[in-house]
């Protein structure tokens, strides 16, 4: 991986992944599974194929989120707050039906993104600090409602339509989740490369300046996206409710740096303009084995972290040594 | 260019800006939080019949960590980056020192905290470093970071545990009622590393660097190295911040939460205290009164008879309404 290494073979080789990240990230994830599996045998099983996917899915989903505010150079810090708190709603709500209870759930995710959007797109607020407040006002309000007689407060059940979506099994080792992520998977790549808007984001994250000396009405691409982000986040929480079985004021935090981390390592750069949703995708099913290879382990809690931390940023940095993508 | 004669072109000579308007744009907004945080600890002080040197004690200490990551965020800051995990250092050095400090003399205790400062100056170093180097941004690296300090923070103390010595206790965040020593620290650190570093060479390259990359290097500074010291200065505060923690507690707590929220605040008391988020610009004084003021939110609510709770709700409406004003005060400057 050094740079010296100026053969021409290695050059194509290099220009290769350059142009295909998903080629070396497919790589990546194999081998990873296939090292995996030595010390965890059940992932050669269809259930352990399951089980893998299962997991990978509400992650991908907060992971889009993330892709999608990254790609016009922000990051979006509230997704997982939003996601606790949609999923708490949903299940607050739960007696009223499953249409009141989701669209609920969703309205919250509608709510802060716009918040969001309007921050940064109309008062021009950094979008680290835009989605850090509202990351706080959100956990406030989610431990506000939960004491004494608050608005959250009262039985919690899980919706059974919830259970079965993010839990059930589809066929082989296909879980139900899939279909979700799927739709959401097809609905980002086409929408970012043959939508308007699509290309819009692009356009807004590499270059903001242009973007409005060509006429582009950035605030309405920002607002877009952090809806978009929010919902996605809502989504994400709702299934990881129907995985977990539970709900918790902070059940998703753990996926903040993962959401992050899946997008990077899938080639979105923090700094707008270059990525896409196919990366994230294989980022977050690299992170789902990483995980469970740790667990594996049969370390402690305390090393799994450690490892945890250096293994994200040596795939950050071997993949920006790469791909030469450096950061600012 | 010669002026043609028939054509008289008033060309008004750029005025030299008087010494207030400077002070104004330089340290306004400054001025604005340190009228906020009086307005504050009066507000405070009238809830309480009897407030004196007990509370200013309770409300300087307690708040003295978050005063010293706010300064290690700035620092960073204002060279151009950003470090997420300023809390995770400061949960680490609190248990190395909770760990190491139990049941030991002054001297050894004394000893144990230069050490702990050190660690913390080189292990945020490393991380600079390895910014520096790989090119993956500040951002990733720091948040990956935090999970590597959380995880060696548990195997340093695997529970809440350790302790310290009450001397020295007593020492840096003062007796139940002496607002005094804590105050003191503060100051000093301010005064001792922050003021002599700001005028220095390396102080004006980290601003430097901060404001434009490029231009700081075709200037010939070194970027890189500037880059890296203030990761270090942001350590040695860091550090600071985690004994701040152990003499205030008398204990170390490995919780990896505890070092995320003290993170995310920090961050918002570098915006609130005035220091653009772009680098190379604000003071070290602004985030530090602005981190009182946040600690002062849970307090007031508390006096005025409301469910404490709400502070996170106040805390984080006040940060985007603050930022959002501060948006649109940026507004006429932009289209002037």
């Amino acid at each position: 991986m050094t740079a010296t290494a100026a053969e021409p073979g290695i050059r194509r080789w290099r220009q290769t992944l350059v142009d295909r990240p998903a080629v070396a990230l497919s790589g990546v994830l194999l081998v990873l599974y296939a090292v995996t599996a030595t010390q965890a045998p059940g992932l050669f099983t269809a259930n352990g194929v399951r089980s893998t996917l299962l997991l990978a899915c509400p992650l991908a989903i907060l992971a889009a989120s993330q892709t999608l505010c990254m790609l016009t150079g922000g990051i979006d810090l509230s997704t997982v707050m939003t996601a606790n708190f949609a999923a708490y709603v949903a299940a607050n709500q739960s007696g009223q039906g499953p249409l009141v209870a989701l669209g609920l759930a969703f309205l919250v995710g509608a709510a802060v993104g716009t918040v969001n959007g309007l921050g940064v797109g109309v008062f021009k607020v950094n979008p680290l600090i835009m989605t850090l407040g509202m990351a706080s006002v959100l956990l406030g309000v989610v431990t506000v409602g939960l004491v004494g007689d608050g608005f959250l407060s009262g039985s919690t059940r899980l919706l059974p339509v919830l259970r079965t979506v993010a839990s059930g099994t589809l066929l082989g080792p296909i879980p139900n989740n899939m279909v979700v992520w799927a739709l959401v998977a097809a609905g980002l790549i086409f929408g970012l490369s043959r939508t308007g808007l699509g290309r819009a984001i692009y356009a807004v994250g590499d270059n903001p300046i242009a973007c409005r000396l060509a006429g582009i009405r950035i605030w309405q691409v920002l607002l877009a996206v952090y809806v978009v982000s929010a919902l996605l986040a809502a989504l994400g929480g709702l299934l990881f409710s129907g995985i977990s079985g539970s709900v918790g004021p902070d059940q998703t935090n753990a996926y903040l740096l993962p959401s992050v981390a899946a997008a990077v390592i899938g080639g979105t750069s923090i700094l707008g303009g270059v990525g896409g949703y196919t990366g994230t995708i294989l980022g977050a099913l690299i992170l789902t084995v990483l995980n469970r290879l740790l667990l594996a382990l049969d370390t402690t809690e305390a090393f799994r972290q450690i490892l945890y931390g250096l293994i994200v940023l040596a795939l950050a940095w071997v993949y920006v040594r790469i791909t030469g993508q450096r950061g600012a | 260019m010669t002026a043609t004669p028939q054509a008289e072109v008033h060309t008004p000579l750029p005025r030299p800006s008087s010494r207030l308007e400077r002070f104004a744009r330089r340290q306004g907004w400054v001025v604005g939080v340190a009228v906020l945080l009086a307005a504050l600890v009066g507000w405070r002080a009238s809830q309480i019949p009897a407030f004196g040197a007990f509370e200013l004690r309770g409300i300087i200490a307690g708040t003295m960590t978050l005063a010293l990551l706010a300064m290690a965020q700035t620092v960073i800051v204002v060279s151009g980056g950003i470090d997420l995990s300023v809390g995770a250092m400061m949960v680490l050095t609190n248990c190395i020192a909770a760990r190491l400090m139990l049941d030991r003399g002054l001297g050894t205790v004394a000893l144990v905290a230069v050490a702990v400062v050190v660690v913390a100056m080189v292990l945020s170093g490393l991380i600079g470093t390895v910014i520096v180097v790989s090119g993956v941004p500040d951002i990733v690296v720091t948040l990956a970071a935090s999970f590597t300090l959380a995880g060696l923070a548990l195997i340093v103390l695997d529970g809440p545990g350790g302790g310290t010595n009450l001397r020295f206790q007593e020492l840096l965040v003062g007796d139940f009622d002496q607002p005094l020593p804590a105050l003191a620290w503060l100051a000093g650190v301010f005064l001792a590393v922050w003021v002599p570093f700001k005028r220095s060479r390396l102080g004006i390259a980290t601003y430097a660097v901060g404001s434009d990359r490029a231009a700081a290097f075709l200037s010939g500074l070194n970027v890189a190295r500037s880059r890296v010291i203030a990761y270090v200065l942001g350590g040695f505060f860091s550090g600071m911040a985690g004994l701040v923690t152990t003499a205030f507690t008398g204990s170390g707590e490995p919780r990896a939460s505890i070092g995320a929220t003290a993170t995310l605040t920090s961050v918002a008391a570098v915006v609130l205290g005035g220091v653009s988020l772009l680098g190379g610009s604000g003071t070290l004084l602004g985030p530090v009164l602005a981190a009182f003021c946040l600690a002062l939110i849970a307090p007031l609510m508390l006096g005025l008879g409301w469910d404490p709770n709400y502070a996170e709700v106040a805390r984080g409406v006040i940060i985007i309404v603050v930022v959002m004003v501060g948006g649109l005060l940026q507004i006429p400057r932009r289209l002037r």
